[in-house]
């Protein structure tokens, strides 16, 4: 097969590589057929759009006459995907006639230059039918033509229709019955027309035909209509020979209009088809993907993409996605328990090879489903299985491209998921980095300071057993307790990070009087609370809270601690709490030098120090508070306080059915109504 | 004669602290690493009170307290780390006493101690006791009556049960479930939050500052102990 172009085929000299390329300022536009010549076709395109450095398009333009094979259909959109790996854009046009389609694109895209190829035909052939080349010459006359010989083309003369004859029988007896209607009717109106007017309602059939079927029954229904009003309705009546030579001009003027009639109407007929049917897919992409596109997590995205195809095919559809091995699995839709194992074959083999196969194609067509891979822009992300509800119902061209779009839009959904999900791990994992740096260093120096300090007492105290006072020994014995209580609070402060940052923490949610958190936290910091005269004001009424108390006590610990770490000693600490809107509100204040105005977010960042060395502890205090309250649903936030002094305040929504703690509470039931009134003793 | 400890640890290092700390105080010590050498010593020695790490490598806290429990009513007190709070529930429930959180100060441990030896101590057991006094609480069981100082504070039946209750185990920890069941009955167990409001106004009546309570003490995640003398 002689696919090269050569120097009888191509009628006009290819572009030099020396000269400037004769497509330099317009775009290359390859005209495709089903032969598979294709592929040359698009490579040399692809080559001169390289060569002039411009865009290029392939394009494949269906015609009503055009009715491909669907192994035909196969070779198009595998020369299409060519096309498009190859740099091109594949574009598919519905166009009455395939030399207008073409120019109208040419035209509209800039092209300058139209590869095609050029079928080999004997040379009496070519006396009789007028090229494709040709036609296109007469009509681009800016226009360069670049002319593939194609050996095939020739050999595979185009299909007859594909159309089921009975489907054709019913359009021609439809015709039929509509010229013999009409016959009938002119018939009863013979004896009040004149023939011209009779000439009328002929056309008007016609017309009526040609705007509800194709080409073929429109022009049949032209000339049987011409023929039968020559034969009844032209003197001499019941012949077909003419009484007056002038009829003869009126049955060719009939025959003409009838015929350019049926012409337009098809075309029009048809052009309407093709674009509601455009507008149709137009409108299912656009609603896929915007669908698409708010779904945030594959196990929404995924059934609502299934929900859609299946919806627009009328089939069974089923996403297929590998696992961590490559194994495919279902991931939505359907089942297809029977023949599992061999469809899972041709699903396979879909997924390593990436091009579409299974039922109507000529890749394993005996499985009951159609496999089309599912790539996004860098690697096969799955399979998407059809299984269309009625058997053996093939998937055409048109339905085919399409059902790639959707395809291609499930697939970039899909990876676009997956890549956000990889971002988001990559920055978890750098975040965890950072903080394990960040812990590290910081942790090494805030236990080294104590455990220094811890030491060196314990070291005096045995260098000095005899030499040191009983007042120094009390001294250092005290510094080393407090220091080893300063150590425990940050031990745990690290475990409850660590806890609370991986999600081990499983909150311990139950309905709690806030005044007794407080208090548990207050008595467990009473020590260091000595120098610092803190002031509750907690209304007496305020609602239970379902909360998880240890760490909510773990909230004002962490508050007050903070508050005695950065305010002078005998400066009062306030704790209040009120209702405000549905929430609970509750502050903790101090009247220290407050926070560093612009800090008031970054004080909640892990390890922020206020100042460089300023106090001691792990700069995490805050941020368990923070990361407590959110998991309550509340939010906490810092600020100056008017007059001096920081506050912080966090929320606690108020949830219903919190026990009541009213006065008037009726007591608990009793198991026992008796017991209450005798003594215990 | 010395009351006698039996400290069931693994951890030889805590063992050291408190031998150093315990026989200074007036205590006999007697050791054990293990669950099983435990269980020997407590069935061969009979200790006067044991106390149990919960970490032991053999066998589970609770499981030595349950084997205990079977034959023994000694007061066992356990040493558990911060942060199992629901452990310690559940061996308190089990039958052990009382609880220490580690790291602990000797001071506390012997409080403890103490409390735990006096539930046991000769002529405490079965004895009635007409007025309880803690500071400025006195309580007047033949009478039903609660003062404050000089003032007469009135309680609710329930109340006034909850109080006797606190009382009955003072100095030593009462879990939410016993306490309930104790003064509500046993089908009552799980009514945590009503237990909080009574204790909440027990406190707002008998406390000077309720929310920083001085009597009623919260057991964070495990109940309520009324402070010991």
């Amino acid at each position: 097969m002689d696919n090269q172009p050569s120097a009888d085929a191509a009628r006009r000299p290819p572009p030099r590589p020396d000269g400037p390329p004769q497509a330099a300022g317009g775009g290359v536009l390859v005209c495709l057929n089903s032969s598979s010549a294709a592929a040359q076709l698009v490579r040399t395109a692809s080559r001169l759009a390289e060569a002039g450095r411009t865009e290029w398009f392939a394009v494949y333009v269906e015609t009503p006459g055009d009715h491909a094979s669907f192994a035909d259909q196969e070779q198009i959109a595998k020369t299409l995907r060519l096309a498009a790996q190859l740099g091109g854009q594949a574009v598919m046009l519905s166009g009455f006639n395939l030399r207008d389609a073409l120019l109208d694109f040419a035209r509209e895209q800039g092209a300058a230059t139209i590869v095609l190829a050029q079928p080999r035909q004997p040379r009496w052939r070519r006396l009789f039918s007028v090229s494709l080349a040709d036609q296109l010459r007469r009509g681009a006359g800016h226009l360069d033509l670049y002319l593939i010989s194609d050996a095939e083309a020739a050999a595979r003369p185009r299909r007859a229709p594909r159309r089921s004859v009975w489907i054709l029988l019913r359009d021609y007896g439809l015709a039929a019955t509509g010229v013999g209607v009409c016959t009938g009717l002119a018939f009863v109106l013979f004896p009040y027309l004149a023939l011209t007017n009779l000439v009328m309602i002929y056309l008007l059939t016609v017309v009526i035909i040609a705007s509800r079927l194709d080409q073929g029954p429109s022009i049949s229904a032209s000339l049987l209509g011409v023929a039968i009003f020559a034969f009844l309705f032209v003197p001499d009546y019941y012949s077909f020979s003419l009484a007056n030579t002038e009829y003869a001009i009126t049955l060719a003027v009939m025959l003409i209009v009838s015929i350019l009639i049926s012409n337009l109407a098809s075309r029009i007929h048809y052009q309407a088809r093709a674009a509601s049917q455009q507008e149709r897919q137009t409108a299912a992409l656009y609603a896929m993907s915007r669908n698409l596109t708010t779904k945030l997590s594959l196990p929404e995205l995924l059934p609502e993409a299934v929900e859609q195809i299946s919806r627009t095919f009328d089939s069974q559809v089923s996403i297929l996605m590998p696992d961590g091995a490559g194994n495919l699995h279902l991931s939505a839709g359907k089942h297809f328990p029977d023949d599992y194992g061999s469809e899972m074959l041709v699903a396979n083999w879909v997924y390593r090879y990436g091009h579409f196969a299974g039922l109507g194609t000529k890749t394993l067509p005996k499985a009951r489903g159609f496999y089309l891979p599912l790539r996004a822009s860098q690697k096969m992300i799955g399979v998407l299985r059809l299984e269309p509800a009625r058997p053996n119902q093939m998937i055409e061209l048109k339905s085919l491209r399409f059902l790639e779009a959707l395809g291609s839009q499930v697939a970039l959904a899909i990876e676009r998921e997956h890549l956000s999900q990889q971002a988001h791990q990559a920055q978890v994992q750098i975040e965890a980095e950072r903080l394990r740096n960040a812990l590290l260093s910081s942790v090494s120096h805030d236990l080294r300071t104590p455990l220094t300090v811890i030491a060196g007492s314990a070291s005096s105290l045995l260098e000095g057993e005899t030499t040191l006072d009983s007042l120094t020994k009390a001294e250092l014995t005290q510094t080393i307790y407090e220091e080893a209580n300063r150590l425990d609070r940050l031990v745990h402060n690290l475990l409850e990070m660590s806890r609370l940052q991986s999600g081990q923490t499983k909150l311990n949610f139950e309905w709690h009087v806030l005044e007794e958190v407080v208090g548990c936290a207050l008595a467990q910091l009473e020590p260091q609370l000595q120098h610092h005269p803190v002031v509750i004001q907690l209304p007496a009424d305020l609602p239970m809270v379902r909360i998880d108390a240890l760490l909510m006590e773990r909230v004002f610990i962490n508050l007050l601690e903070n508050a005695i770490k950065y305010t002078p000693e005998q400066t009062t600490v306030t704790i209040s709490g009120w209702l405000s809107h549905q929430e609970l509100l509750l502050e903790v204040a101090d009247r220290g030098p407050g926070l560093i105005p612009g800090d008031e977010e970054l004080v909640f960042e892990k390890f922020y120090q206020a100042s460089e060395g300023s106090a001691r502890g792990v700069g995490l205090g805050l941020t368990i508070c923070r990361s407590i309250i959110e998991a309550h649903g509340g939010h906490i936030w810092a600020a100056n306080r008017p007059g001096g002094g920081a506050t912080f305040r966090f929320t606690l929504p108020l949830e219903a059915g919190a026990p009541l703690l009213d006065k008037t509470l009726p007591e608990l039931q009793k198991s026992h109504p008796d017991e209450a009134a005798h003594s215990v003793n | 004669m010395k009351p006698r400890i039996l400290l069931i640890e693994d951890d030889p290092r805590i063992r050291r602290f408190l031998r150093a700390s315990l026989p200074t105080q007036g205590y006999e010590l007697l050791e054990a690493g293990t669950g099983s050498e435990g269980l020997s010593l407590a069935a061969s020695q009979v200790p006067d009170i044991i106390l149990l790490d919960l970490g032991l490598p053999d066998m589970e806290g609770i499981e030595v307290i349950r084997r205990l429990r079977e034959w023994s009513a000694i007061p066992i007190i356990i040493l558990s780390a911060r942060g199992q709070e629901r452990d310690k529930v559940v061996n308190l429930d089990a039958g052990a006493d009382d609880y220490l959180t580690k790291p602990f100060g000797v001071g506390e441990l012997l409080a403890r101690i103490r409390v735990a030896l006096r539930r046991t101590g000769p002529g405490e057991e079965g004895k009635t006791a007409d007025l309880f006094t803690l500071e400025k609480l006195r309580v007047d069981f033949d009478r039903r009556q609660v003062f404050r100082e000089e003032e007469e504070i009135h309680l609710t039946p329930i109340e006034y049960k909850l109080l006797s209750v606190l009382i009955k185990h003072q100095g030593k920890v009462v879990t939410h479930r016993q306490l309930l069941k104790e003064v509500w009955g046993p089908s009552s167990v799980e009514q945590h939050p009503y237990l909080r409001i009574f204790i909440l106004n027990l406190r707002r009546k008998l406390e000077d500052d309720p929310t920083r309570p001085h009597y009623l003490i919260t057991e964070p995640g495990v109940g309520y102990r009324l402070r010991g003398e």
